[in-house]
């Protein structure tokens, strides 16, 4: 039975959420404050029972001498709350400093050794390739284009000297690159969006229709 | 005032360095690994923490916006009573406080109190909301997709063929030429053309967040503390 | 003159078009191939045949984990692919550590799945086959930390019991332990897996990511920071064909009319594209013929 309540539910929020694809309203004013509410809260709740529970009260209770480092990182945790306790707010500013700190320092090994490393090796490699020991030409070709790509689109990116003459040409063959692949996101955005319409619709159609008529599953 | 400004650039400096310097020894390096399992034990809680402040703000907000009556007031009482329910659903429910226990289902495979709320309320509305951009970007590629010059052009064909491509109609179109032909020339313009500008724009975006967390490390950008340069 | 008048009277409709009709006829393309199937035909691409080949590799020795990194929005793209891949481990009897690492929604998906799709295997034991650790705070932090200790990050399961009581995780201790990590992911989250913890752990790692960040992940994939890539709903799609005609024991719950998979959103996906494209060329003749206009005037 909370099943069904459930669905119907369920279908009545999606439709009031549709319904300002007609225009604005108060149904889809609801529905939109809800979701902002709904959102925290599972949040909220998600955060204190995957988290907070399993990775600060539960070691603290099985061994607190053990783990008492944790209560130190509950405590920077907690201080993050003082900025709302005006005479007290710079204090916030310290464990913000540690938290940004971390994770700016990750970031940067990150983009470095993850990003910029691996994507500038792929660029720098021998364009010449063999086939059953002879030349490749579409090989050489296909390696030529990414090559001559990823060039052109850093010398567009390059702003401190201006785009003229032959840094201009080659910046545009940069935008003409962007384009491209600006082209191919939109494709698949397209199909991305329709996507998620894709699982709207049917749970609107087989779930909550088909339920209806076919009967709700137990 | 070093506690207001110099202590928190040395922490800044000194969190930020250690994730950099444990990158460069192994496991075995246990001088240097244990302060740093440490730190990364300690962050997943301090980003528990962290993650809530947000939720307080917005309670802030909303019940100023209902003491003063403002405009839309009684949706932001929506608003608190959709946070606060499944908000106290979860915290009871971590703590199997009475019939609220755990935020997953029962073991007779039934919904507990939170996991009803997450099912019929969460999901549908935030998959919803996130739907109708299906219906506008159909509406914005009606109205605002022209062929103005060249460089539209390209993106507006790119865009075409990737759409048709990776569609079954595609595969019969170019079937009356060459079966495949639509969709292998798009797998190539995804893997070669689009790749090198991917890789373009990723080089330099890493290259920008790398320096400017180096910034950051070395206190030199301060936004993130309320701080201006010169303070 | 008259079709010259009539021609402008088209244009001025053009441009006047009420967007509302677009959005019916669009909303009646997405609902009447949901009602009425057509069943196209599905292609694969090498991204996709790689994952596939992949798994079909390993052996029940091997240890996969299936990282849920996305919420309710994308649950159309990423169910499907979080299904397919499940039940291609649990078919090869390869075992499954399941994890979330998205905050809004992933733990309650990976409960879903997995609740969908065990049951198809009966033979297999919670604990042994499978298990399911849930969700955790932290991000890269964690998922660098599980490099060196998953028990550490995760020290109980998704139901609250230790670790130390599951057999399979008696033998999976980090990185290391894992042949295999696929992030089904609808955010940064996948590119993590690749350039940060396939970089430092040398883990391979494969991503089934939206259609909106798939062309980004083709520059991990040409570097070899990936071994494969789910695209969207066309990658879904694609996983399923592959799986059917590998292992068709596994094909009842893609017979089901009332159950949706990826192959028959393929059949949606066909009649938007078709009718946006539609809209574009429409739209764009429209402008020419307004600008051959102004030029006249």
């Amino acid at each position: 039975m909370e099943n069904i309540i459930g669905t119907w539910i369920a279908a009545l929020l999606t439709l009031c959420i549709f319904s300002f694809l007609y225009r604005d309203n108060p149904f889809f004013r609801f529905a939109e404050a809800l979701f902002a509410g709904v959102s925290l809260g599972y949040y909220v709740g998600q955060t204190a029972d995957q988290t907070i529970k399993p990775n600060l009260v539960i070691p603290l209770m099985e061994d607190f001498v053990g783990n008492l480092d944790l209560i130190f990182a509950a405590l920077i945790g907690l201080n993050l709350y003082t900025r709302y306790v005006p005479k007290v707010a710079w204090m916030a500013r310290l464990s913000l400093a540690i938290y940004v700190g971390y994770y700016t320092g990750v970031n940067m090994v990150q983009k470095l050794h993850g990003e910029v490393l691996p994507q500038s090796g792929a660029t720098m490699i021998d364009l010449v390739s063999t086939a059953g020991g002879q030349f490749d030409w579409g090989g050489f070709l296909n390696a030529l284009v990414v090559f001559v790509g990823v060039l052109a689109v850093l010398v567009y990116f390059f702003f401190s000297l201006e785009h003229r003459g032959a840094v201009g040409k080659v910046s545009r063959l940069g935008v003409w690159y962007l384009m491209l692949g600006f082209g191919a996101a939109f494709g698949y955005t397209v199909m991305g969006r329709i996507s998620l319409l894709i699982g709207r619709m049917n749970f609107l159609v087989n779930d909550w229709i088909g339920g209806l008529l076919r009967g709700y599953p137990s | 005032m070093f506690f207001r400004l110099q202590l928190p650039l040395i922490l800044t400096f000194i969190a930020g360095m250690i994730p950099i310097v444990a990158f460069f020894f192994t496991s075995e390096a246990t001088i240097v690994k244990a302060p740093t399992d440490r730190l990364e034990k300690w962050m997943v809680i301090v980003a528990g923490f962290a993650l809530l402040l947000g939720v307080i703000n917005v309670i802030q907000g909303n019940l100023k916006k209902i003491e003063r009556r403002g405009p839309g007031w009684p949706y932001a009482i929506c608003l608190l009573v959709g946070l606060l329910v499944p908000g106290i659903f979860g915290i009871l429910s971590a703590f199997s406080v009475g019939p609220f226990q755990g935020i997953g289902l029962r073991a007779d495979g039934g919904y507990t109190p939170f996991a009803w709320v997450t099912r019929f309320f969460f999901e549908p509305l935030q998959a919803t909301m996130f739907s109708l951009l299906a219906f506008y970007i159909a509406s914005a590629a009606f109205r605002a997709f022209r062929v103005r010059n060249l460089e539209a052009t390209i993106l507006l064909v790119a865009a075409v063929l990737v759409m048709i491509g990776r569609i079954p109609v595609g595969d019969a179109i170019s079937s009356a030429v060459r079966p495949g032909a639509l969709a292998s020339f798009t797998e190539w313009l995804m893997d070669k053309p689009n790749t090198a500008a991917q890789r373009g724009i990723l080089i330099g975006a890493a290259l920008g967040a790398a320096s400017l967390s180096l910034r950051v490390i070395l206190g030199i950008e301060r936004s993130y503390l309320g701080l201006e340069k010169s303070e | 003159m008259e079709s010259t008048g009539k021609r402008n009277g088209l244009v001025q409709s053009l441009r006047n078009f009420d967007r509302r009709w677009v959005f019916l006829l669009i909303g009646l393309g997405t609902i009447l191939p949901i009602i009425y199937p057509i069943g196209f035909g599905v292609s694969t691409t090498p991204p996709v045949q790689q994952l596939y080949d992949k798994i079909e590799s390993l052996t029940p020795d091997d240890v996969v984990m299936l990282s849920f990194d996305f919420g309710p929005t994308t649950v159309p793209e990423n169910g499907p692919m979080a299904s397919a891949i499940l039940r291609h481990c649990f078919t090869r009897g390869i075992k499954v550590v399941v994890i979330a690492l998205y905050p809004i929604g992933g733990r309650a998906l990976a409960v879903q799945a997995l609740n969908e799709v065990a049951p198809e295997f009966p033979h297999l034991r919670y604990g042994i086959d499978f298990v399911n650790l849930g969700y955790k705070d932290g991000a890269q932090a964690l998922m660098k930390q599980m490099g060196e200790d998953i028990h550490g990050v995760f020290p109980t399961d998704a139901n609250g019991d230790p670790l130390s009581q599951l057999p399979l995780m008696q033998r999976v201790h980090n990185y290391k332990d894992i042949s295999l990590v696929v992030s089904l992911a609808t955010g940064v989250i996948g590119e993590w897996w690749a350039n940060l913890i396939n970089s430092q752990f040398g883990v391979p790692v494969a991503v089934g990511c939206t259609a909106v960040s798939a062309p980004k992940y083709y520059a991990y994939l040409n570097t070899g920071q990936m071994i494969g890539l789910l695209g969207g709903l066309k990658g879904a799609s694609e996983y399923e064909r592959l799986l059917l005609d590998g292992h068709p024991s596994v094909s009842a719950p893609y017979n089901d009319p009332t159950r949706f998979n990826a192959m028959k959103g393929m059949d949606v996906q066909t009649i938007d594209h078709s009718i946006i494209i539609l809209f574009i060329v429409v739209g764009n003749v429209a402008y020419f013929l307004s600008r051959r206009r102004a030029a006249r005037v």
